[in-house]
């Protein structure tokens, strides 16, 4: 009876090393590796990376799929529920904790501390941070944003502003703001996203961070400052009230067509600001609040991740291995992203200003989480600025209100920093 | 069954008649009463019946991203409800439904049945317009709220352009933007992109009335609106209850506008449960809390089917 298990064991045991070199032989030999990803426009200089890889590694192509930004949380949690989820895929990086959390992804941690290429040293911290759950690794930066001050020079000259001197305080930004806003031409001072969705609290959070305040403490003076300064601006005229409605897309057209003097961006916006921009347009890093000297900024980007139950994680590991090599991080820039590594220097690039900004930038960006609840916290924060912003509630009880649910959540898991 | 018989009166029989006489033989027989029964089963339970369930089981399950996969995931009865009812949200987000879906159905209905009389007088080109006005419920609803968003934009929208013009608003109206006015901007948007199918439903329906009625109605001394209470009305009802339950439906599933428009904004003043539904399920990945309002949704619409059937039944018996 023992005899006869232990032989049965002994043969089940050789039968699974078998298929598991027979799988590992057919993987190595025409495998495809299935991709999904957001590199959408046809100028992708990601898009030549992939193609790269298919050159260098014929034996396993690359089977990639384009999938929007918006909708990508939503086709992985398709294709995890049909089983269908590819080998690897680029994931918006607050939401990385969330899937981690909840065992959609694989760890990676072993494969990173074996990797040669992917180094945590020179990655910038808040990059690095969001892939990290409880201890372990479940992705890899793949590219980096953040946002700063696109500011029409043109019209600051017109109102007596100096382009050169672009506001450095809160004061000079309201000041600034204040003498910019031109109802007669329908121009408004300043325009930023406040809408009910991640990008509105994308947008919110530097503001949090510069006026002293942070997540975890919604109802001090200084959070609400930072929310009544949203809401002094639609108040009074300054900001648009369509900043309810509008992305961040649809907020810096309007400043492309002149609508507003200056718009809170992203460095993926440079691209339309050289073709379409009919005015002389710069960027400044955000500006600080007085007294308080905090720089700060969102940190933005999407990172790498191999879905729990890809067929081949190991030779999509190598295909991120690939993507963060830095001739291939470099390209990043031509498609209005950073390399998530500090240490990558763009040699030449275009817009040679606004990469110093961005790059700058890119110390002070704090991540969003890494928190496996951060969706929820993110729509307490959108409930606060839109009842601030339409007058339904001051930016105190608005606040209070977000407070309720927000705290309980960073008190089971609290995030570092916010 | 069937096709084991189908097959074996092929081979051998070159003759298409004699193959024909026996599959007339067949068809005419009650013998595919069943085949014909089972099919159709066979598609329901695949294709509404699993979908339904699956939606119903997730509702009381406690379900998230991990045990997305399989089945057996915790139950927790009813709890998925009960906090849907106490959430804050709740009441605001039916009152918008409501209000959304019974504007919708009327202006709709009202709509479209004006526009079809419209129609229905004879002048050169009638057919030919109507048919454009289709054109605007062929559109992508994606395609019809981005285009609504830019005429209703505050700034520079061009509703707010032709008022101003016309001297009838001294300040911009923020249609999007202002949540006393945002659910009142979508339900338009929505009646515009709805109106013209009730409008061809009610076309077709007008069509079937026969025109000696109208004749004989004004031998009577019938005037306009006598015969349109008397005579167009009555006959038109079995469309129109179609109409309702149809519309009622249609707009209970309305989604890809007001995301575009709004994203169910600002602070919530034009979320309905569709839209609230896929915030929880794909945004926050609460999706026992999504499948409990679809849940919700699917009662609601089956009470208006069933109410539509047994008013189909009662028409035919009278």
């Amino acid at each position: 009876m023992q005899g006869s298990s232990r032989r049965q064991a002994l043969a089940g045991l050789m039968g699974a090393v078998a298929v598991a070199a027979l799988s590992a032989g057919s993987a190595a030999a025409g495998e495809k590796i299935t991709m999904w990803h957001i590199f959408g426009n046809a100028t992708e200089p990601a898009l030549a990376n992939l193609a790269k890889w298919d050159k260098l590694n014929p034996d396993n192509p690359l089977d990639h799929k384009f999938i929007p930004f918006g909708q990508l949380s939503q086709q992985l949690i398709k294709g995890i529920a049909t089983g269908d989820v590819p080998d690897l895929i680029t994931i918006d990086n607050p939401v990385v904790a969330s899937f981690a959390s909840q065992g959609a992804l694989e760890d990676l941690t072993e494969m990173v501390k074996a990797s040669k290429v992917i180094k945590k040293d020179g990655y910038f911290p808040g990059s690095w941070n969001t892939t990290i759950w409880n201890g372990k690794q479940f992705a890899v930066p793949g590219e980096a944003n953040t946002l700063a001050l696109y500011y029409n020079a043109d019209m600051f000259r017109a109102k007596g502003l100096d382009p050169d001197r672009p506001p450095r305080t809160w004061a000079e930004l309201k000041a600034a703001s204040e003498k910019l806003t031109d109802p007669a031409k329908n121009v408004y001072g300043i325009g930023f996203s406040a809408i009910q969705s991640e990008e509105g609290t994308f947008q919110w959070l530097p503001f949090l961070q510069q006026s002293g305040g942070n997540l975890r403490d919604l109802t001090s003076a200084d959070s609400v400052a930072a929310l009544a300064l949203w809401a002094d601006w639609v108040k009074s005229g300054q900001a648009s009230k369509d900043v309810l409605v509008k992305r961040q897309f649809e907020m810096t057209s309007a400043f492309l067509g002149g609508g507003s003097a200056m718009v809170v961006s992203g460095p993926w916006e440079l691209q339309r600001m050289d073709k379409d921009a009919k005015f002389e347009w710069r960027v400044a890093v955000l500006p600080v609040r007085e007294g308080k000297n905090i720089e700060a900024s969102a940190l933005g980007g999407y990172v790498w991740g191999v879905p729990k139950g890809a067929k081949n994680p190991k030779l999509a590991f190598k295909v991120i291995e690939f993507m963060s090599e830095p001739e291939q991080m470099k390209q990043a820039w031509s498609g209005g992203r950073l390399p998530p590594v500090a240490s990558i220097a763009i040699d030449n690039p275009s817009n040679p200003k606004a990469y110093e900004v961005f790059k700058r930038q890119m110390e002070f960006a704090k991540a969003r989480g890494p928190h496996p609840a951060w969706p929820q916290i993110s729509a307490a924060v959108q409930t606060a600025i839109q009842s601030a912003l339409t007058g339904q509630a001051t930016p105190a009880a608005a606040l209070e209100k977000a407070q309720a649910v927000v705290k309980p959540l960073l008190d089971k898991n609290p995030i570092d920093g916010l | 069954m069937t096709s084991i018989d189908a097959t074996a009166a092929r081979p051998g029989r070159p003759r298409a008649a004699m193959r024909r006489g026996v599959l007339d033989r067949f068809t005419d027989s009650t013998a595919i009463w069943p085949v014909l029964v089972a099919a159709t089963a066979l598609y329901l339970i695949a294709f509404v019946g699993y979908p339904v369930l699956y939606t119903i089981i997730m509702s009381l399950q406690e379900v998230s991203v991990g045990n997305l996969r399989s089945l057996s995931r915790p139950w927790v009865g009813f709890d998925n409800y009960t906090r849907l009812f106490a959430d804050p949200l709740f009441p605001l987000v039916l009152r918008n439904t409501v209000l959304f879906v019974g504007l919708n159905v009327v202006l709709q209905c009202a709509g479209g049945l004006a526009v079809a009389l419209f129609f229905q007088q004879r002048f050169p080109g009638a057919s030919f317009l109507r048919g454009l006005v289709l054109a605007g419920w062929i559109l992508p609803p994606l395609v019809i709220g981005a285009v609504w968003k830019w005429l209703l934009a505050s700034d520079n929208g061009v509703l707010n352009y032709a008022l101003a013009s016309l001297g009838h608003i001294a300040k911009p109206v923020y249609w999007l933007s202002d949540p006393a006015t945002s659910l009142l901007a979508v339900t338009m948007a929505n009646v515009w992109f709805g109106l013209p199918f009730n409008m061809i439903l009610l076309a077709a329906g007008l069509a079937g009335i026969p025109r000696e009625l109208y004749e004989a109605a004004a031998i009577d001394g019938a005037g306009p609106v006598r015969r349109f209470l008397s005579v167009t009305l009555p006959l038109l009802r079995p469309t129109l209850y179609a109409l309702v339950a149809l519309s009622t439906i249609y707009t209970m599933r309305a989604f890809d506008l007001i995301w575009t428009m709004t994203h169910g904004g600002p602070v919530d003043s034009s979320n309905i449960f569709p839209v609230w539904s896929y915030k929880l399920s794909f945004e926050v990945f609460d999706f026992s809390g999504g499948a409990a309002i679809s849940t919700l949704m699917l009662a609601v619409v089956f009470v208006v089917a069933v109410a539509y059937l047994r008013s189909v039944r009662a028409e035919q018996s009278l």
